[in-house]
């Protein structure tokens, strides 16, 4: 929209030391990340902390942001996501959900068209559509709602060693198929 | 220790990117991170593969107050812009476990938010938002926890240098509640921390500088108003 500087840029200017900057950054992402933190952490208050934290992160790494490896968006959320993980691991994230609604919306079968957005999504989407199911539904419940082996394990009444011999496997061929 | 066979590490990687790692070994490789430049490339590799997948996270407003404390926070604040005294830092892990311990029906209300349909609700609140000139901007419709979950109709843009922040005012109340800075389209889903919705409560959109008002009232324009009122029983 108009003259607006873009993400990366305001990153660069982030490293330089500009607060406003980060401002800036926090005003247009800042929903979208939260909602990030909070479909792993299901809890606001954990959210706040992980975004808050993220935030610190952004301000003292901004300069190893790299345009040329990815979107900054793509950046941004890989610093939420960790962040939220770390803080999920913090409280024990070991534990098996039992909630049997746990994770239902993101391995909905139409939820991988709001993945499809861009041409990379597009391709994601078409990769992981050739996954064997129980393998896809364990990649995107570690990824949007950041359940451990144990977790996915539990909620695809699988045998733990079961989804972890999967779940590397699953990557290991969407790496292929996206090469 | 970080594998050097290539295909170990990249699994490893993916992992890493995925979240399924355990904490120490996760921790390890955020620790190896700075040195190990071939780990670096390919746990960028897959974070660039995966990224598109945060699509599926709904997206949600922070707390109005966030900001703030992330400004308190960072190196070199000025100190009287210390934040103003929080629950402590123990008692806040406290609630963290706590948290977990009452998790079921905490994970069931938090997914409540996410589903749309719902058999046989109990009346719903909602509204359209209208411009000043009575155009409709956006559908608000009020979510069993609480919550308000809001997509925009007729999106326009607004200037680089305004944000939108979301305000409701209870009836009977002399002062609008910040609900915090939402997007200029799409669908957000806020929740109030201090009140409820409830019927006639006004809902309001304003223009506002960067960061949003900083007065506790709207400073700009109120582009968008509207009125939460129960749904029809159909």
């Amino acid at each position: 929209m108009r003259t607006e500087p873009t993400l990366a840029t305001l990153l660069v200017s982030v490293a330089g030391g500009d607060r406003g900057a980060l401002r800036s950054v926090y005003d247009r992402q800042s929903v979208r990340l939260f909602g990030v933190a909070n479909a792993i952490l299901r809890d606001r208050d954990a959210a706040a902390d992980a975004l808050q934290d993220a935030f610190l992160r952004v301000s003292e790494r901004a300069g190893q942001f790299d345009a040329s490896r990815g979107e900054a968006s793509a950046w941004l959320a890989g610093i939420v996501r960790h962040a939220a993980l770390d803080l999920a691991r913090k409280r024990g994230r070991e534990l098996p959900s039992d909630d049997p609604a746990l994770g239902d919306i993101p391995v909905a079968p139409e939820a991988l068209e709001a993945v499809a957005a861009t041409a990379e999504g597009r391709r994601l989407r078409d990769c992981l559509a050739a996954l064997d199911e129980k393998n896809r539904r364990g990649i995107l419940l570690a990824f949007v709602h950041g359940l451990s082996h144990a977790q996915v394990a539990a909620r695809l009444e699988l045998p733990l060693g079961t989804v972890k011999a999967w779940i590397r496997r699953g990557l290991l061929q969407l790496r292929e198929c996206l090469a | 220790m970080i594998p050097t066979d290539p295909q170990e590490r990249e699994a490893l990687a993916g992992e890493y990117v995925l979240g399924t790692l355990d904490a120490r070994l996760a921790a390890e490789v955020a620790a190896a991170l700075p040195s190990n430049i071939a780990l670096r490339e390919v746990v960028a590799a897959w974070e660039a593969r995966l990224a598109p997948l945060t699509a599926l996270a709904a997206p949600e407003a922070p707390p109005p107050d966030l900001w703030r404390k992330i400004e308190a926070a960072l190196p070199g604040a000025a100190p009287d812009e210390a934040p103003e005294p929080r629950p402590g830092f123990g008692a806040r892990w406290g609630r963290l476990w706590q948290g977990w311990a009452i998790g079921a029906s905490a994970v069931a209300a938090g997914l409540a938010g996410f589903i749309l349909l719902q058999p046989d609700p109990p009346p719903r609140l909602m509204t359209v938002l209208l411009t000043s000139g009575d155009q409709p901007a956006w559908v608000v419709e009020a979510q069993r926890g609480g919550a308000l979950r809001l997509a925009s109709l007729n999106p326009q843009p607004v200037d680089a240098d305004r944000v939108l922040q979301l305000w409701a005012l209870p009836q009977g109340a002399t002062a609008p509640t910040s609900l915090g800075l939402i997007p200029a389209a799409g669908e957000v889903t806020v929740t109030p921390e201090t009140l409820r919705p409830q019927p006639g409560m006004l809902i309001e959109i304003s223009l506002e500088p960067p960061g949003g008002s900083t007065t506790g009232r709207p400073t700009g324009p109120v582009l968008f108003i509207g009125r939460l009122s129960a749904a029809g029983n159909s």
